[in-house]
């Protein structure tokens, strides 16, 4: 190794100690909203004079926050689903497939990773508005897709090349259709490189707000959206508490996401 | 004429420019064990995707009992493989592993439970069912996928070089097992590999690929005793080549003149009537040495070398010329003793065990 920890002297202090700020500069704003949530105080004093969970209640009883909720889990959970089905298929094409412009194939797929996302964000609202599903429950989904797509194909199709073919080739011997065997052997195999596809899509989804921006419709917004549209408005413990639950969610599908890939290498 | 059990017919297949297959031909007897043996790149494992369905021929056609399998899909055609690769299915246990052939054909649980059961007791693997793929060793997971294949009573079982990642020790081991297996249920087996004892050890019948051709077809004995031409002898068995010249080939047998003016005569031929340089085949065993010419065809030879390998002695001896001829004697056989190297003396062989060919071109 290069860098040999253990030789560096009292520099290992001074490298332990930027660590920690580090770490801290990144968690410390994550607490503090989480703390602040379960503060008593009106105008998010800190730290709070009191605990109490009547901001929650508040939350839950509003039925504009839980529509937003609502809302946001179900466009994420559909793009988690299409995402895993398109970057499934797709993965079998940019991998088993021997046409030529497979490179660039795969590389048009993983293009809104690098774009900037408000110039995506601009395109797709020009067209569904041309398309008329500006606003909608469908245009919602298919403008994370497009930004969950890549994510997915990247876990799959790195799955998929782990996986040896004469393992499908077997199958189909065996007297499995093409179909039957990609279902019945190839994805189970694959099954990590799906459910972090599947993780990863709907977390994208989930905590996504400049695509959501565009789309959203007074009558159709998601969490973050609903975070960020009441923040203009009034400075309420609620947000804090919406936050809350956003970070519950998505630390949950992480450590998810960690107990999965713990699982494949055993 | 009796309809072939099996009949690959005329089969040629091309990549782009490359020929991986030629003209193969071949007919199988119902319960033959036939390998394909041939170096690299010789077009084994490309006949066996063709008859697996994996990959379609550019000519020729495959008959089972007189009806071609192209038309059927792979899934379809009820043949039996196991790979190269280990490709048991990682997320199911031994049993369903074996049991997955009778799923996918909805055949009853009981009778699923029954045939598992038998395969596996067949392919000695009782007490495994629950194992999973990723617990067992190259040599287990091997005799799964060889009672994955068996389950369903294929008629026809493929292996491509299914031993060739294990080492020397277990793959003799499961040889037995193989020859075991073929005689307990009567299939008929396509084996490939390049390793000539392998096939030496297994077949009825070897075909040897070379170039995407069948050079010769024949019993194990057959192909060491009369090869058809230089490069079955040459992989087929351990063998010395001596370049000389026709002075008479005709009727399958042919005279022959070495380098330093040595006549031989009667030498069986093998090929079309060749004309100028020939080269003079012999197997090791098959060579004495001599003190003085004798009856049978000799050459004077000067000793280079003496290897005791236990149970042989291998000899080098080198021509007049310059070629080198291998020899080899039991351990402790009277020819051997008292010779040295530098030692001028005489091979000598039997007229029919030599063989002669007309030189490649280079
Ligand atoms: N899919 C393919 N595309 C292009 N060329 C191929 C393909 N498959 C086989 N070939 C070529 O066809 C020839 C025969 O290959 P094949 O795999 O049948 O040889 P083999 O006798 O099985 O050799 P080995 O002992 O290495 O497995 C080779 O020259 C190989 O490069
Ligand atoms: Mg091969």
């Amino acid at each position: 190794m290069l860098l040999n920890f253990h030789m560096l002297g009292w520099w290992r202090w001074a490298l332990g100690a930027v660590c920690a700020l580090v770490a801290a500069f990144l968690l410390l704003p994550i607490l503090f909203i989480i703390a602040l949530s379960f503060g008593d105080s009106r105008w998010l004093i800190f730290p709070p004079p009191g605990w109490t969970l009547k901001w929650y209640e508040e939350l839950f009883s509003d039925p504009r926050w839980l529509d937003a909720a609502f809302t946001s889990f179900k466009v994420a959970a559909v793009v988690a689903v299409l995402s895993v089905i398109l970057g499934f298929l797709a993965s079998m094409a940019l991998v088993r497939g021997t046409f030529r412009g497979r490179a660039f194939l795969r590389g048009f797929f993983l293009m809104p990773m690098v774009m900037p996302v408000v110039v995506l964000a601009i395109a797709l609202y020009a067209t569904f508005l041309w398309l008329g599903i500006a606003g909608t429950f469908v245009g919602f989904v298919l403008a994370h897709l497009v930004i969950a797509l890549p994510f997915a194909i990247i876990a799959i199709s790195g799955a998929l090349e782990g996986f040896d073919k004469s393992i499908e080739d077997a199958a189909i011997l065996c007297g499995a259709s093409p179909w039957e065997a990609r279902l019945r052997v190839t994805l189970p195999s694959i099954k990590h490189g799906l459910f972090s596809a599947a993780i990863f899509s709907f977390l994208i989804s989930w905590d996504e707000v400049v695509l959501a921006i565009f789309m959203a419709s007074p009558r159709l917004q998601t969490l973050p959206i609903k975070v960020w549209g009441t923040l203009r408005q009034d400075l309420s413990p609620v947000i804090a508490a919406a936050s809350t639950l956003l970070i519950a969610l998505t630390v949950a599908l992480m450590v998810l996401a960690a107990f999965t890939r713990k699982g494949k290498k055993q | 004429m009796t309809t072939p059990f099996l009949h690959i017919n005329g089969i040629r297949k091309t990549f782009g420019d490359v020929v991986a297959t030629d003209h193969v031909e071949l007919k199988i007897a119902e319960g033959e064990f036939m390998t394909f043996l041939g170096p690299s790149g010789s077009g084994k494992s490309t006949t066996l995707y063709i008859l697996a369905g994996f990959q379609e021929p550019t000519a020729g056609d495959i008959l089972l009992r007189g009806k071609t399998l192209l038309k059927t899909p792979s899934h379809k055609r009820n043949i039996g493989m196991v790979f190269q690769r280990y490709t048991l299915f990682p997320h199911l246990s031994v049993g369903e592993n074996v049991a997955f052939p009778l799923r996918v054909r909805r055949t009853p649980a009981d009778e699923v439970q029954r045939r598992v059961k038998r395969a596996l007791e067949l392919a000695r693997l009782q007490g495994f069912e629950d194992r999973m793929p990723a617990n067992m060793s190259g040599g287990q997971q091997q005799r799964v996928a060889l009672a994955r294949a068996l389950v369903y009573d294929p008629p026809v079982l493929l292996m491509d070089e299914p031993l060739s990642a294990l080492d020397k020790k277990l793959r003799e081991e499961i040889q037995h097992e193989i020859r075991r297996i073929h005689q307990e249920t009567g299939v008929t087996i396509l084996y490939v590999t390049h390793d000539q004892e392998e096939a030496l050890r297994l077949s009825d019948r070897i075909a040897v690929f070379n170039k995407g051709r069948i050079e010769q077809v024949g019993t194990g004995p057959q192909l060491y005793n009369s090869p058809a031409s230089h490069f079955v002898a040459d992989f087929v068995g351990d063998s010395a080549f001596l370049t000389a010249e026709f002075t008479r080939a005709s009727g399958g047998t042919a005279d022959l003149r070495f380098a330093d003016g040595t006549e031989v005569r009667g030498v069986p031929l093998h090929g079309a009537d060749p004309k100028g340089r020939a080269e003079l085949m012999l197997r090791p065993e098959r060579i004495r040495l001599v003190p003085q010419p004798g009856a049978g065809p000799s050459l004077p030879v000067t000793i280079a070398d003496i290897t005791f390998l236990g149970n042989v002695t291998s000899i080098l001896a080198r021509t007049s010329w310059g070629e080198e001829v291998g020899i080899r004697l039991p351990f402790g056989h009277p020819m051997a003793s008292g010779l040295a190297p530098g030692a001028q003396t005489q091979i000598e062989w039997d007229a029919a065990s030599a063989h002669a060919f007309a030189a490649r071109a280079h």
